[in-house]
């Protein structure tokens, strides 16, 4: 352990790779909004397409990440043409899309409760949902660390690459602190900004209140 | 007694008659003698009236009558088949040379790759393959392979030079890059190694340059190129090879072309013998270590025989890549026929039709079940014991376990996973037992963390509600506890359910699961869209079955603390 040797460009590769994770949980987060929100209204609106809906967030609830990845990488061809375009998605976006059905069933989920908020006339308590889509996010930058199972170049997978070629299991774990100490702090300020948003919409209220 | 004299003489007259009737089996010829006299017949063939525009000519007197001879060489396989412009290159182009100019014929190339080479042969759109092909078994009975083989490739293990990985033992529980398809895949997969599937072979040296790839494994033959590329040469080394194939030039498989096959055996016998490819070899800077020991067998004299290419004792058998069908693999063919007649859809179920695959999936159902109950136990298990370290009033007891849960929160899954895996392997020889183990340890933690916070607020809650007073010496009452769980039971089944759907991702440090399963099953067989389908329909079942099973559990907890 005493020997441990981390090579200069480690730190640069693994903060580079961090952004690979941020940019993965962006598009997802972006994607299930959209897919989410959708959902959302549909499940308000009652009916079969609001059946139609829950039946389909409940499916996505279900569906592991990594499996999703897994399937979406053999499924889709490398050579796959929408319109004379190129639509194979690279592995990057394989991830992203994977934790798809997670953000897209959060963001019903949540998104639901807020409409229901907003028609019951509290469109602080609607807000809710802005804190609720940061811890998302910040959920979906730790889960994209699956991406490294594909070939995907994000913090995990640098830090892997390094440890394979440590022998001492002391050493390894010396890097793989260095691995939770980074993710811990972005997911610790990620927390701590939700915290602050919730802490901001809560003085609103009161402010609200206060307003006769 | 006086018979004896006359049965003598009429058995020297049967003996010297059979002799002189079938001169082959007192005398061989050599390689050469019959060469000289297949050509100069279909020589002379060719070169009688009309015969050169009769139907279903035999393909030797058509290269003599159309004076060429059409090998099928690829473009783009470094040091065997190129082309820049109108220049082609490598040791595949040169021996169809040497061939065409044996036969005092021109060379006329065409274009193949792995696809194309057997149905242009098939057309009759070329007359050889010369084509980086591998003898196995199940090729014989398209093509028909010329002997002796006139090269050998074997999977060879590529990785980073510090890498100490000497053989199998080294390779368990590593992932090794390698691209779908390969007949060496299984071999791969029965070692313990986890696999990381590529479409091109191209994109491999690519792989192991960016460090997505540790280990690659692929024809030595392909690697050749790259490691005559200094840069390449002083990262990477080849760890060690294995599952050796024959490359065979080709014919078609009709009557037609026997003697043109017979021509190229014996060719092929001459060039061995007389080192022609191994000089071919060296001019292209491949392997000659295969081409040196054949150069000695062509050399014995009971190979240097026109009989030769025949000589179980001198010629290399095909490589057996037939795997061995399941007793239910016609029925199983039947069904995606059916399917595929009525639907259009590529069915396909490769999982059901060999026995190796068929075995790997059941195991991998098995392995994937064992995880879940195993990670649901955990989890429950983790979040008692953490709950209740977070619930003391011992600081001692307290302030690790909430340090702990901090830490596992902060790490990724996969790292918190591999860290299990590296502390396990450290402890215990690597075996999928190992690897299920830790998998199961490392989803009860990350789980179990969670959900023991849950427990230790609502023990938070119930202390504030009952005025701070409850439990004795720091330790909470059996009964306040209860009760902490009862009413943290969301929490507790949010966090069992994200255990059980967390599972598949222990295939990531080799825990045998189905994903596992599968994926070594497409590196081997088709079926990929089927596959993970299916796969993905069981995942999502198994965990509809957990949502189901902790509805009850919660509604339980919730009744109880109702009651309470």
């Amino acid at each position: 352990m005493m020997g441990l040797h981390i090579p200069s460009d480690f730190f640069r590769d693994l903060l580079e790779g961090m952004v690979v994770n941020f940019e993965i949980a962006a598009i997802a987060l972006l994607i299930g909004l959209a897919f989410g929100g959708l959902l959302a209204l549909g499940r308000l609106g009652g009916g079969a397409v609001g059946a139609f809906a829950t039946t389909l967030i409940g499916l996505m609830r279900a569906a592991p990440t990594f499996v999703v990845m897994f399937f979406l990488l053999n499924i889709i061809p490398r050579d796959a043409t929408l319109f004379g375009v190129g639509v194979s998605p690279s592995p990057l976006m394989i991830v992203a899309l994977s934790l798809v059905p997670y953000s897209a069933s959060y963001v019903a989920d949540n998104g639901a409760e807020s409409l229901k908020q907003l028609r019951a006339g509290s469109p602080l308590g609607a807000l809710q949902f802005l804190p609720n889509v940061t811890r998302a996010f910040f959920v979906l930058v730790m889960s994209s660390s699956a991406g490294a199972a594909i070939g995907v170049t994000e913090g995990i997978a640098v830090i892997l690459r390094e440890a394979v070629l440590l022998p001492a299991l002391g050493d390894k774990l010396v890097l793989f602190a260095i691995g939770i100490l980074f993710f811990g702090a972005t997911l610790q300020a990620g927390f701590a900004l939700m915290r602050l948003l919730q802490r901001h919409l809560g003085r609103l209220a009161m402010r609200d209140q206060a307003i006769p | 007694m006086r018979a004896w004299p006359t049965l003598r003489l009429a058995l020297a007259g049967i003996l010297a008659g059979a002799v002189a009737t079938f001169p082959f089996v007192a005398t061989a010829e050599t390689p050469d003698a019959a060469l000289a006299k297949l050509i100069e017949d279909a020589r002379a063939e060719a070169s009688a009236p009309d015969t050169c525009a009769k139907p279903e000519l035999d393909r030797l007197v058509r290269v003599f009558c159309d004076n060429r001879i059409r090998p099928g060489v690829r473009e783009y396989y470094p040091l065997f088949g190129t082309r820049e412009g109108q220049t082609r290159s490598g040791y595949d182009v040169d021996v169809a040379r040497a061939l065409a100019r044996h036969l005092g014929v021109e060379p006329v190339f065409a274009r193949v790759n792995a696809a194309t080479r057997v149905p242009l042969l098939a057309d009759d759109r070329i007359d050889v393959i010369l084509a980086t092909m591998g003898h196995n078994t199940q090729r014989d009975g398209q093509v028909r392979f010329i002997r002796p083989h006139y090269y050998q490739s074997e999977t060879i293990i590529v990785g980073p030079r510090a890498l100490p990985v000497k053989g199998w033992a080294d390779i368990a529980g590593r992932t090794i890059c390698v691209t779908i398809g390969n007949g060496s895949n299984a071999q791969i997969v029965s070692h313990n190694a986890r696999l990381m599937l590529f479409d091109e072979a191209g994109v491999l040296p690519d792989q192991l340059r960016e460090e997505t790839c540790t280990l690659a494994a692929q024809d030595d033959s392909f690697f050749d190129y790259y490691f005559i590329e200094p840069d390449f040469a002083v990262r990477f080394d080849k760890k060690f090879g294995f599952a050796q194939v024959p490359w065979g030039m080709a014919v078609a498989r009709t009557a037609s072309a026997d003697r043109l096959a017979r021509a190229l055996d014996l060719m092929s016998q001459i060039f061995h013998r007389d080192g022609v490819f191994l000089g071919i070899a060296r001019a292209n800077r491949v392997g000659t270590g295969f081409l040196e020991r054949q150069r000695a067998v062509w050399n014995r004299p009971e190979c240097n025989t026109d009989a030769g290419s025949t000589n179980p004792a001198c010629v290399l058998p095909a490589l057996d890549a037939a795997l061995q069908p399941t007793p239910f693999a016609g029925r199983v063919a039947a069904i995606e026929d059916w399917i595929e007649a009525r639907t259009g859809v590529d069915f396909s179920l490769p999982m059901f039709k060999t026995m190796p695959a068929w075995s790997l999936f059941k195991d991998g159902i098995v392995n994937s079940l064992i995880l879940v109950a195993g990670a649901l136990a955990a989890t429950l298990l983790f979040a008692m014991v953490l709950g209740g370290l977070q619930s003391s009033r011992r600081f001692l007891l307290r302030w690790p376990a909430r340090a702990s849960t901090i830490v596992l929160q902060s790490s990724p899954v996969v790292l918190t996973l591999v860290i299990a895996a590296a502390v396990a392997q450290a402890i215990f020889p690597y075996s999928s037992a190992v690897a299920i183990g830790a998998a199961i340890v490392a989803l009860g933690l990350m789980n179990g963390s969670n959900a023991g916070q849950a427990i230790a607020e609502a023990m938070h809650t119930l202390r504030t509600e009952r005025g701070s007073v409850q439990g004795t010496g720091g330790i909470p009452t059996t009964e306040l506890f209860g009760r902490a769980v009862s009413r943290s039971a969301t929490q507790i089944v949010s966090f069992l359910i994200n255990a059980a759907k967390g599972t598949p991702i222990a295939s990531f440090i080799g825990a045998p699961e189905l994903l596992s399963a599968l994926t070594d099953i497409t590196s081997f067989a088709s079926g990929r869209a089927t596959t993970y389908t299916l796969l993905l329909v069981f995942y999502v079942a198994v965990v509809v079955v957990v949502v189901w099973l902790c509805d009850r559990l919660r509604s339980w907890l919730e009744h109880r603390q109702a009651a309470a």
